[in-house]
Order: structure tokens, then C-alpha cells, then sequence
């Protein structure tokens, strides 16, 4: 709800009981004078801006004042009557006739192009939407606290053209796309559900999709379909989520066409820009009443991969590929038509919802910490094994050389999560063989390409080799790394050039422990942990490198953990320590020394949720 | 690759009458018109039922161009909305097919060079002028962005409007009353 219009409206809304906001800038269309005459035009106006979960009640309560004794205009009246009759589904009818006397002023809000503003029965449709929104997300238990940019996120969901058609959800990495999907999923449960749910995502991803469901969505049936041996009940349940990968999709394309799904969920849907891919082709196949891409790569500039993806959520709305060519393609491409431009551009803007972090910074904190569940490959779940039962069988030992056994045990796990070739120290391919690595890449391809910057740490040198030689090569820009080796010349020409230099790697790697002294890398936007420290305050400080002061935007700290291994055993230490608010405490690593056998060995097996 | 001028049956349509098939010998203005077209020297003003305006910007003075060219008669008009209506296409777009089929009722989707007349500041004695041309090709350009326009340049009938109900376009945005009473 956007206060405006008088001079100072914090006095009259405190005198009113209506919540004041914070202040904010909107554009409206309003009345204007144009030499003698008055007319309508694009202006920038000040406003207060309050969540709808204040606006409401408040509104309502206004009845209790008498209309002529308050300086409130017409307006805020007419949203009153909507606030009012919203919380009932039955009041179609008195909707369309308080549309008919809603002041212009009260739905001035001009649209993207600046041309056009909203029609009242337009507004008022999305103002119940959002209310609805809001209550279904009460009743459907979704255990998390909705930013107010998800909520209007769930709600453009929900109101996407349904049978067959769709969208694409391209909010920027660290928003919380996964999040606003599972609220669509979560309140199509029970009879509002007319089949099962499908989200097909990456292999790196499958074991993220399964956490965040089981978190914020417990009471939602999730049935993994993936890896070997994998088979679906039959019928699959109405309301239930299946979770699949690209190459599962691919391969049992026969089976999973042939299901009448409700809402189907291509997650990162970089994975179907091809037209021609198989897995893209399958993807359009795929019979469901609704359908939604997320990718937080902005995709409207790129038009191939954006008429690939429609054609998978929108098919029809940009026609064959062929005329896409031709009407927007070259022109664009070509020959930077903006008139084509402007036309694609209205022509998708109802079905791309793209939001970036300074979009929304009002709604985010500082920093937000994001855990990103990855899962064992089959070769590092087979090395994972074997360590732990080489280790027990070959037997621990007591007293000192029990502790060095130990950490040596814990450090191979370490780098067995990390990859298989920092284990092994073999020199091959390094794609598709550790779960951590891939999704790392994926989510580093993606901030490359919203122009943003981020900073990777990794506490093992090798690690980091590997790591600066597989995203030179993925990325198509040399990554370069921070260690203690460098001399202090060559760590400050690197700190001193992706602080200052446009044309710098826009990924720099660093060494958790040279990061260590007084860094100031205030210019990346996301900082990625690669693998745990013992101590979370050494990764605290780290984090705060990017974190100082005059960092502008927020920051988005993502903390890879790989599910049933050590690490997972690790992120619990670290949730245990900060909870005492830093208060000192033991070396964890020589704490699980001292466990008995029995007690370690439950902690370091491999537990089924990091598997596939 | 489509072809940069007349990608589209509709283009092409217009383009014919710039650059017949059935002339031996090209007119040698054609290039540089080409060329102004190609590197956005057209700004086109209006585009609607039997007129064009653009503005034409060749070597730092800006040439006005404005150029009128008959409609079809109501009644081929009408029935012509009626096609296009029955094709329900995607907004802006035009099922190539249904160019032969215009054709074929006797709608010719360009003005024939003959019936226009063309009116351009540079003062350039007969014939059109490069000018004149470059706003063709440009036209011919957003014909194949748009095969919907190819029908709105020569249709008196009203077209169905794919108005959105959901907006208001600021010109129909009253003063009176916008703040209630």
C-alpha cells in the first residue's frame, strides 16, 4: 500500500491509525499542466510504502472514524471498501462495481513502459490475489517467513495462466526462488491439486530440492526419482512431488510424458535453452496444467535461450522459431530494432518475473547466509565409504596417536566431499565427479552473468588449484587465486584489481587463511564457502572481508554442505557455536577424538540423504 | 538467415514494389536508400492506413518524408478484417498463408509504386528520391516485425484492437474526477 498525496502524510496517518510506512519513491501518472490545459502525465512521487499485513487491519478499522472528520481522500477510502470485501471469495460482484467508482487516483500506478496505467478491476485482481496469497500461505503451513517480495512472488505464481500455460521466475541468485516455488507447490495440496508435482533440476540440486521441502513444506509427500533402481508408485498421489534431474527426464521421457501433472518446475532452466537438446524437447512434452522455469540468469536478452524456454512454459506465445527469427530475432540482433525490442518486450513481460537484490534491498538484510545442499557423487560416496571402514578396521588406536589417526580420517573426508581428485591427486577431468564442484559452477556461471562478483574461500591450496583450473575453463575467464604463497606485492595487486577494475576476473579465489589479515574486498555480492572450517569464526571473518563497511547492496553468503557426510556434522558444531554467541569453545576436531568408536563411527558414516 | 529486407511474404510485398523483378535495370538510388535504412538513419513518425511520415537524417540534415497511398475499399476492407480475424493470430503476427489468400481476393498488400505519392523535403525533381525509398525499406523492416501493420497500412476497416483491458493508456486517463469526490 503506497501512502500518497499530501505534503506530509506520516501526521495524518498517525492521527488515523493507519501504519506509516517507509518513505519511497513511485510512478504514478497524475494530473498535470501543460501549458494552460491539464492533463495526464508520468510523474515521480513521493509515497509511504506499508506491507499489506499492517495496510489491512488498519484499513479496515477506519470505519470507526467518521469519513468527513478525517483529511483522507477518496482513495484511501476506496481501498478500505477492498480491504473489506477481500477476505471473502464471494464478493465477485461488489468487486467489479467498486472497480466502476474507484477514483483514477487510486490505481494510478503506471506500467512498465511508462505509457499505460493499471485499470481498476486489473489492480483490485492482483490486490486479491496477494490477500489470498497471503491466507493460503497461512492454512497451508509453510514454515517460513515470507520476505514481501515472495509473497508478491508466490502470488504472480498462483496467478499465471493455467492448462498449459505458464512462466518463468528469473529472480536474481539468493532470492529465493526455491522458496516461492515450494509456497505454489504448498497450496496445491489436497482437492486444489488436480495431479502430482514434477520439479526437474540438475543431479547437483536434486538433494536441495529434497531439504528445502522437508523444511519448509513437512507435511508435502516429496518422492525422489533418480539414480538407479529408481520407480515411481503408481498412480503417483495427487499433491505429492516427484524431484528428477535433466538426465532422468531424458531417459525415462516415456514414463514421466505419460503422467497428467498439476504443476511441473524446470529449476535452472539454463539446462533447456537449447531448442533442439533432448532434454528440452522432453520438457515440452511434459502434460501439466502449469509450468514454471526458474533461472537466475536474466534471460530477456538472450533471445534464443528466452524463445527455448517460453516454448517449454508458453508454448504458442512467441510462435515457431523460425518467425521468432524473424520478427525479433534479426531485428534485435541485427540490426538493434527498438521498436521489436520494445514489442518482445511487452510481449513477455507477463509471464518473466525478474527481480534483482537492489530491487528488493529495502526487504533484505545486510547479509544472508544461504546453506546449499549437495550431494556424494557414486565415486565419492564409494571413497567415503571405504575410508570410514579402512579406518575402523585397521582400528584407531588410544591417546595421541588415536587424535592424529582421527584428524587424519576427518581431513580425507574433508577432501573426499571437496573432490575426489584433491583425494587422490589424480590430474583428470574434474566435471561430474564431486557434487559440491558442480553446483559451484553452476551457481558461479550464473553470478558471471548478472555482472556480479564473488569470492570463493577453500581452506586446501590443491582445492583451490583445482578449483582456479576447472573455472578458468568453464567460466571462460581466468580465476585467479589468493594464497599464503603469493608475496604481499602480488596479494595486493589482486585485492587492489577486483576492487577497482572493471575489466578484473569478476571470481577470486582465496585461501581461508590469507584471507586472514586486512583485506577489504567490498565489491562481490555473493561469498561462497567451499568447504567447513573447524571454527566458525575463521569463516566469519572471511565472510567479512566482502562485508565491511561501504560494501553498497546486500551480501549473499552460500555455504556449501554436503548432506550425510562430515560436513553436515561440522555445519551442526558451527549452528551450536554461534547459538553461543561466540562464547570459546573446545577443538571440535580433538572433541570427536575423544569419542568412543561406537559414537564416531555413527557420526562419520555416510548417511543416506547425501546419496542420490 | 531471413533476408534483411522482406524476411516475410508481407515484406517482401512491399519490397517488390521498390525493387520490381520485372526492371532491367536497377535503380542505381536503391543502395544508398538501403544503407540509410540499414543504419537507423529513418525514424518513422506514423505509420497508419494510407499514410507514412518519417524523418530522414542523410549527411546531418534531417529531411521530412511524408507519403499517402490509396486503402481498400471499405468492402474488401471489411471482408479483409473478417480474415484476419477468423486467423486469430499471435498479437502483432500474420499467418504467411493468409498473404496469398489477401492476394487472392484481390487485396494487394502493398501500395503499387504508381498509386503512391511521396513528398520529401530534400526537393529532388522526379521520381522518388533516396529519402523517399529509405523510408520504404524501413517500413518494409517493421512489416516483418509486425505483419500485422501490412493490413493496418491499407485496411479502412476497423481492425480488432488488442486492447488489454488491464491498461489504461495515459491519453485515456480523465482529468476530471482523479482524485474523487
Amino acid at each position: 500500500m503506497a501512502w500518497w498525496g499530501v505534503r506530509e502524510p506520516a501526521d495524518l496517518l498517525a492521527e488515523t491509525g493507519l501504519p506509516p510506512g517507509r518513505p519511497a519513491v513511485c510512478r504514478f501518472a497524475v494530473p498535470v499542466t501543460d501549458g494552460a490545459a491539464e492533463a495526464i502525465g508520468p510523474r515521480e512521487v513521493p509515497v509511504r510504502l506499508a506491507d499489506l499485513d499492517g495496510a489491512l487491519p488498519a484499513l479496515r478499522a477506519l470505519g470507526r472514524r467518521r469519513r468527513a472528520e478525517t483529511a483522507l481522500g477518496a482513495s484511501v477510502w476506496a481501498w478500505r471498501e477492498a480491504a473489506l470485501l477481500a477476505g471473502d471469495d464471494r464478493r465477485e460482484e461488489e468487486f467489479g462495481a467498486l472497480a466502476a467508482r474507484m477514483p483514477t487516483a487510486a490505481h494510478c500506478v503506471l506500467g512498465p513502459d511508462g505509457t499505460a496505467i493499471s485499470s481498476a478491476p486489473a489492480l483490485l485482481r492482483r490486490f486479491r490475489q496477494m490477500v489470498h496469497t497471503r491466507r493460503e500461505l497461512g492454512a497451508a503451513a509453510v514454515r517460513a517467513d515470507l520476505r514481501p517480495y515472495q509473497v508478491t512472488g508466490v502470488a504472480w505464481l498462483r496467478a499465471l495462466p493455467e492448462t498449459g500455460g505458464g512462466g518463468i521466475l528469473a529472480d536474481e541468485m539468493g532470492l529465493g526462488k526455491t522458496l516461492q516455488a515450494i509456497c505454489l507447490l504448498a497450496t496445491r495440496q489436497g482437492p486444489r491439486a488436480t495431479g502430482p508435482h514434477l520439479v526437474v533440476c540438475p543431479t547437483s540440486v536434486v538433494g536441495n530440492w529434497a531439504r528445502e521441502l522437508a523444511r519448509f513444506a513437512p507435511a508435502i509427500r516429496v518422492i525422489g526419482h533418480h539414480g538407479p533402481g529408481r520407480g515411481l508408485p503408481d498412480p503417483v498421489p495427487p499433491g505429492a512431488v516427484v524431484i528428477t534431474s535433466y538426465s532422468v527426464l531424458r531417459a525415462d521421457a516415456a514414463t514421466l510424458t505419460e503422467i497428467s501433472w498439476d504443476v511441473a518446475v524446470f529449476d535452472e532452466a539454463q539446462q533447456i535453452k537449447n531448442p533442439e537438446a533432448l532434454a528440452t524437447r522432453t520438457a515440452a512434452r511434459i502434460p501439466a496444467r502449469l509450468r514454471v522455469a526458474m533461472t537466475g540468469t536474466p534471460v530477456e536478452n538472450r533471445l534464443d535461450e528466452l524463445w527455448s524456454i517460453l516454448n517449454v512454459t508458453n508454448p504458442g506465445l512467441l510462435g515457431g522459431r523460425a518467425r521468432f527469427r524473424q520478427r525479433f530475432g534479426v531485428p534485435i540482433e541485427q540490426r538493434r530494432s527498438a521498436t521489436a525490442a520494445k514489442r518482445l518486450g511487452a510481449l513477455v513481460a507477463p509471464y518473466v518475473l525478474r527481480r534483482t537484490k537492489s530491487d528488493v534491498a529495502a526487504d533484505l538484510p545486510p547479509k544472508q547466509f544461504v546453506t546449499v545442499a549437495c550431494s556424494l557423487t557414486g565415486e565419492q560416496a564409494r571413497l567415503y565409504r571405504d575410508a570410514v571402514d579402512r579406518a575402523f578396521t585397521d582400528g584407531l588406536g588410544t591417546g595421541a596417536a588415536r587424535r592424529g589417526r582421527v584428524l587424519a580420517l576427518l581431513t580425507s573426508l574433508k577432501q573426499i566431499c571437496n573432490h575426489p581428485a584433491q583425494f587422490l591427486g589424480d590430474d583428470g577431468d574434474l566435471a561430474g565427479r564431486s557434487g559440491k564442484l558442480d553446483r559451484v559452477t553452476e551457481m558461479l556461471s550464473e553470478i558471471v552473468a548478472d555482472d556480479d562478483r564473488a569470492l570463493i574461500f577453500t581452506q586446501y591450496r590443491v582445492m583451490g588449484e583445482l578449483l582456479v583450473r576447472h573455472l578458468t575453463d568453464t567460466l571462460g575467464t581466468p580465476v585467479p587465486f589468493l594464497h599464503g604463497g603469493l608475496d604481499v606485492r602480488r596479494r595486493d595487486a589482486l585485492v587492489h584489481a577486483f576492487q577497482t577494475d572493471d575489466a578484473a576476473p569478476p571470481v577470486l579465489l582465496l585461501s581461508l587463511r590469507a584471507a586472514g589479515f586486512g583485506v577489504n574486498l567490498t565489491r562481490a555480492g555473493h561469498v561462497v564457502h567451499y568447504d567447513r572450517w573447524w571454527n566458525p569464526a575463521v569463516e566469519d571473518q572471511a565472510t567479512d572481508r566482502a562485508h565491511r563497511i561501504g560494501r553498497r547492496g546486500p551480501l549473499t553468503v552460500h555455504t556449501l554442505v554436503t548432506g550425510g557426510t562430515v560436513e553436515e556434522h561440522i555445519a551442526r558444531l558451527h549452528d551450536a557455536k554461534r547459538a553461543l554467541a561466540g562464547a570459546v569453545s573446545g577443538d571440535s576436531a580433538a572433541a570427536l577424538a575423544d569419542l568412543p568408536d561406537e559414537r564416531l563411527r555413527a557420526v562419520l558414516t555416510l548417511g543416506e540423504e547425501g546419496l542420490l | 538467415m531471413p533476408a534483411e529486407f522482406g524476411a516475410t511474404p508481407w515484406g517482401k510485398a512491399w519490397l517488390r514494389t521498390i525493387e520490381p523483378t520485372a526492371v532491367s535495370r536497377p535503380n542505381p538510388l536503391l543502395p544508398k536508400a538501403r544503407s540509410l535504412a540499414r543504419n537507423a538513419a529513418v525514424t518513422l513518425r506514423t505509420a497508419e492506413a494510407g499514410r507514412l511520415d518519417a524523418e530522414v537524417s542523410a549527411r546531418g540534415v534531417v529531411h521530412r518524408v511524408a507519403i499517402e497511398f490509396p486503402c481498400w475499399s471499405g468492402e474488401l476492407s471489411t471482408e479483409v478484417a473478417g480474415l484476419v480475424a477468423d486467423a486469430a493470430p499471435v498479437p502483432g503476427d500474420l499467418p504467411d498463408g493468409l498473404e496469398a489468400t489477401l492476394t487472392r481476393r484481390g487485396a494487394d498488400i502493398a501500395a503499387p509504386a504508381g498509386e503512391r505519392a511521396a513528398d520529401c523535403g530534400c526537393g529532388a525533381g522526379d521520381g522518388p528520391c533516396a529519402h523517399v525509398l529509405a523510408v520504404l525499406y524501413a517500413v518494409v523492416q517493421r512489416i516483418d516485425e509486425t505483419p500485422a501493420l501490412a493490413v493496418e497500412l491499407r485496411c479502412r476497416a476497423p481492425l480488432q484492437a488488442a486492447a488489454d483491458p488491464d491498461w489504461i493508456p495515459l491519453s485515456d486517463v480523465p482529468v476530471e474526477g482523479f482524485y474523487g469526490t
